[in-house]
């Protein structure tokens, strides 16, 4: 079966406000067939209200959902082509784990075999056959989990989308779980659409991450590109591990800038051919796990640092340091190879030009 | 930190003192209308032969016995009533209405009325419903009707329209609860497994709140059984309950004889109460 154009989802200008609050502000974005998509972002970002909408749980003021490349803005929630799985995991407390799993195709209005073969076949796959008589209340957070996910896949539809699937899972099971829902997006061929605030299950599951804040997309790529390439200030301040400077342009070189900020001047990859104009303001970073203390001829970005505090964490030793203006920087290095800095002393650290990241201009609210 | 076992000295003597209290209040009185209902004459005496003869007299009776058709009936019909209503307005206050302070004005209001004494809420209904009254007087000034309707006051329909005022809140209070224990991702879960508004309502919220329903249905029940102000200031004397005719009988001295209708009262009420809970787990109250 060869599979259709139509992208599983996408939004277009999606807005919505509750009373003067602009909760989801100009949303695009597309979901290719069978992508895991995790929107990432601190709490009140949008992210929960974006997946409402999708869901049809919320209606959006402006812009344009498709699903399966089918117009669903006045489609009603139960006619839409997708499930849904809660934080809670929304379990009818009334309703056996079988009755509860068959509940989609019973509304369905299918035969009763046929929901009685299905739900067979769905506990069977989940491995929680031996909890079909069983009522939620009697059930741990990980089989309410299971239960929670077979309920919303017996339908087959064409977008799961996931409030924070796991947030309300003990932390030494989140790992596990989170493993599985991959492995089973995978098997299925289906969109995830997964809602989180935590930036490791957000880099470790998605195929594509979707940085959220203030309403606002602020960055849509691979866990890598947002690693390692952040496309704003904000995504570099967010994503742990990196060192954010504010600063002016002060000149150009070819496809480097150099911004002068006050601790020092850096050279830094132009995001494009067209120089940024002299004196504007602009933000870059870099990653902890690019400085070195021992700066070679290639560390073309020096700057002079006292180390305040230093972390061992077994593979890696992370360090904090402070800058002249009283700022932190924080300087990640990988096992035994380098050499130790001690509380105290004070060094000289460096970084490539090419290491670092100059971050898109703000984008104007409204 | 220690916790209590069950039937342990500590327990026992906890439970004692309220244990005390409900035997003086409620099992001595409840056992001594009992033993009166069975004496062979009028006159209080400890030496006074024991008979079911009353209570033959009592379903000897047609009338009397139509009275306890009648109680039973209305105590039913008003379930009904304020059931739906009660149902109604909790569900219009927990779901529709979205602003918790909206909610607290609303039930407020629902409240207000309550603050004077049932008597005062009783004799406030007469202006109201008489041939005179208000309702009447609007439905002339609206030329609904050409002549002022008297089926109002001191009839059936005015009893019931009192006491469904009365008595709705009951109904109310008990499913507010329980809906609002529901959380809401209940609902929305439903809606995203294709069941529609009314489908999500049949299958997931009225279950949830029959609890909170069965609790509302008893004490409106117990409340209709034992009332005998409404139907008296309302009804005039024209209609009469089982509370009725205790009064009756026993402001015209006839002891045994109320008692026997006072036993019969209690002993529907609690068989009212057993089938109500037979038909569901008020446990369960609270429990999302």
């Amino acid at each position: 079966m060869p599979a259709s154009a139509e992208p599983d989802l996408e939004l277009k200008d999606v807005t919505k406000r509750f009373a003067s609050f602009v909760a989801v502000r100009n949303v695009s974005l597309t979901v290719e067939r069978g992508r895991f998509v995790c929107l990432l972002g601190p709490s009140g970002c949008g992210k929960t209200t974006t997946l409402r909408i999708i869901a049809g749980l919320e209606e959006a003021d402006g812009g344009e959902i498709r699903i399966a490349g089918v117009r669903v803005n006045d489609t009603p929630p139960w006619q839409r082509d997708i499930a849904m799985m809660f934080q809670d995991f929304a379990l009818f407390p009334h309703m056996t784990v079988a009755r509860q799993v068959g509940f989609g195709l019973e509304m369905l209005g299918q035969p009763r075999e046929e929901i009685r073969r299905r739900v067979a076949e769905t506990l069977a796959t989940f491995e929680i056959g031996a909890l079909a008589d069983r009522k939620p209340d009697t059930l741990s957070g990980g089989q309410k989990q299971r239960v929670a996910l077979a309920r919303a896949l017996i339908t087959r539809p064409r977008v799961l989308l996931l409030d924070e699937p796991i947030g309300s899972l003990d932390f030494s099971l989140r790992e596990a779980v989170m493993l599985e829902l991959k492995d089973v997006q995978r098997r299925i061929g289906i969109s995830f659409v997964w809602v989180t605030h935590d930036q490791n299950e957000a880099f470790s599951i998605g195929d594509r991450v979707v940085v959220m804040n203030h309403a606002r997309i602020e960055q849509v790529g691979t866990p890598e590109d947002i690693f390692e390439r952040p496309r704003t200030r904000f995504v570099a301040g967010f994503i742990q591990g990196n060192n954010v400077f504010d600063g002016i342009v002060e000149g150009g070189d070819g496809p480097v800038v150099y911004v002068r900020t006050p601790v020092g001047s850096f050279a830094v990859p132009g995001r494009d051919a067209a120089l940024p104009p002299w004196g504007k303001p602009v933000s870059l970073s870099v990653r902890a796990t690019l400085l070195t203390e021992r700066p070679g001829a290639e560390h073309a970005n020096r700057i002079a640092a006292t180390c305040h505090a230093v972390e061992y964490l077994g593979s890696i030793r992370r360090y904090d340091f402070r800058l002249d203006d009283e700022r932190s920087l924080k300087v990640e290095q990988f096992g035994g190879h380098a050499a130790r800095i001690r509380e105290g002393e004070r060094v000289t650290l460096g970084w490539r030009a090419e290491d670092g990241v100059l971050h898109a201009p703000p984008e104007e609210a409204g | 930190m220690s916790t209590l076992r069950e039937r342990s000295p500590a327990s026992y003597a906890l439970a004692g003192p309220a244990a005390l209290w409900m035997l003086g209040a409620l099992v001595a009185p409840t056992a001594f209308i009992v033993w009166v209902s069975l004496w062979a004459t009028r006159s209080f005496s400890l030496a006074n032969a024991l008979t079911v003869a009353n209570y033959t007299k009592f379903f000897a009776r047609a009338a009397y016995v139509r009275v306890l058709g009648d109680t039973i009936q209305q105590a039913a019909l008003m379930m009904a009533i304020t059931g739906v209503l009660g149902y109604g307005i909790a569900y219009f206050l927990m779901v529709h209405v979205r602003s918790p302070v909206l909610r607290f004005g609303l039930f407020f209001v629902l409240v207000v009325p309550f603050w004077t004494s049932a008597l005062i809420r009783t004799i406030a209904w007469i202006p109201f419903l008489g041939v005179g009254g208000v309702i009447n007087q609007a439905l002339l000034f609206l030329h609904v009707v050409d002549q002022p309707v008297e089926a109002f006051l001191y009839s059936r329909a005015g009893i019931t329209l009192a006491q469904v005022s009365f008595y709705t809140l009951l109904t109310t209070g008990p499913i507010v609860y329980t809906l609002r224990n529901i959380p809401p991702s209940l609902r929305e879960a439903a809606q995203c497994l294709k069941a529609t508004p009314a489908r999500v309502f049949w299958r997931i919220t009225l279950p949830l709140t029959l609890p909170g329903i069965v609790i509302g249905q008893i004490l409106v029940f117990l409340n209709v059984m034992a009332d005998f102000a409404t139907a008296q200031a309302i009804g005039g004397h024209k209609y009469a309950f089982l509370g009725n005719l205790v009064i009756l009988l026993y402001e015209s001295g006839q002891l045994p004889f109320a008692a026997v209708i006072a036993v019969l009262l209690m002993a529907s009420m609690l068989a009212g109460v057993v089938v109500l809970l037979k038909a569901v787990d008020i446990r369960r109250l609270g429990a999302p």
